[in-house]
């Protein structure tokens, strides 16, 4: 399979993804769709395994690396402004349950954060050790 | 770091296309090194000098003055 034509299975495939999100949504049923998600993921692994054109090497594995963490850096930096403003906006508002409720879901983000910053600093020493220190 | 990678190619009547299957490597590896924006790992120019049988500093030039201070 050329390259080409892998891309053009990639594009086929989010277009059925949307569709089936969209009628997913309308009839209120998300197991069709997280069904449907998991088996165009699973095609698209498979079809890989077929393309003649090599699609990677050390460049484009270093510009998917830095890409990674440059995109880890940036959602850490909106996840803890966006939830430190959620706790300020609601947490101990008594007044209005509702806000409450969303200082309470910023809580919970600040730690999905955390737990994102724990995950990083255990696989840094565990990357430290396998590259040497 | 510059390179002579072009003209070793040259030499040898290659195509990006043909050096990079040879060298197990994207066209655009072999493009964004002849054009210096990006740096080849060891193993890779190790490689590259291997294939046209001659050493990594006949073909990679490294620029002292204009690598930036780590």
């Amino acid at each position: 399979m050329k390259k080409n034509v892998f891309n053009l299975l990639i594009a086929i495939i989010a277009v059925l993804e949307v569709l089936l999100f969209v009628w997913a949504f309308r009839i209120r049923a998300p197991f069709p769709f997280v069904a449907g998600l998991l088996l165009g993921i699973a095609v698209i692994f498979l079809a890989r395994m077929y393309v003649d054109d090599l699609m990677e090497d050390e460049r484009t594995r270093k510009i998917r690396e830095q890409t990674a963490l440059t995109t880890l850096q940036i959602s850490w930096i909106a996840l803890l402004a966006f939830s430190l403003w959620m706790i300020i906006e609601g947490a101990g508002n008594r007044a209005n349950p509702e806000l409450r409720r969303l200082g309470v879901f910023g809580i919970g983000l600040l730690l999905v954060n955390a737990g994102m910053i724990i995950v990083f600093i255990l696989l840094s020493f565990y990357f430290r050790k396998q590259y040497g220190e | 770091m510059k390179n002579r990678i072009k003209v070793f190619r040259a030499m040898h009547d290659l195509t990006q296309e043909a050096l990079a299957h040879h060298l197990g490597v994207t066209r655009q590896t072999i493009q964004a090194i002849e054009t210096g924006k990006y740096d080849p790992s060891l193993p890779l120019a190790g490689k590259i000098a291997h294939y046209f049988h001659t050493t990594i500093e006949e073909i990679f030039i490294f620029d002292f003055e204009d690598e930036p201070s780590r």
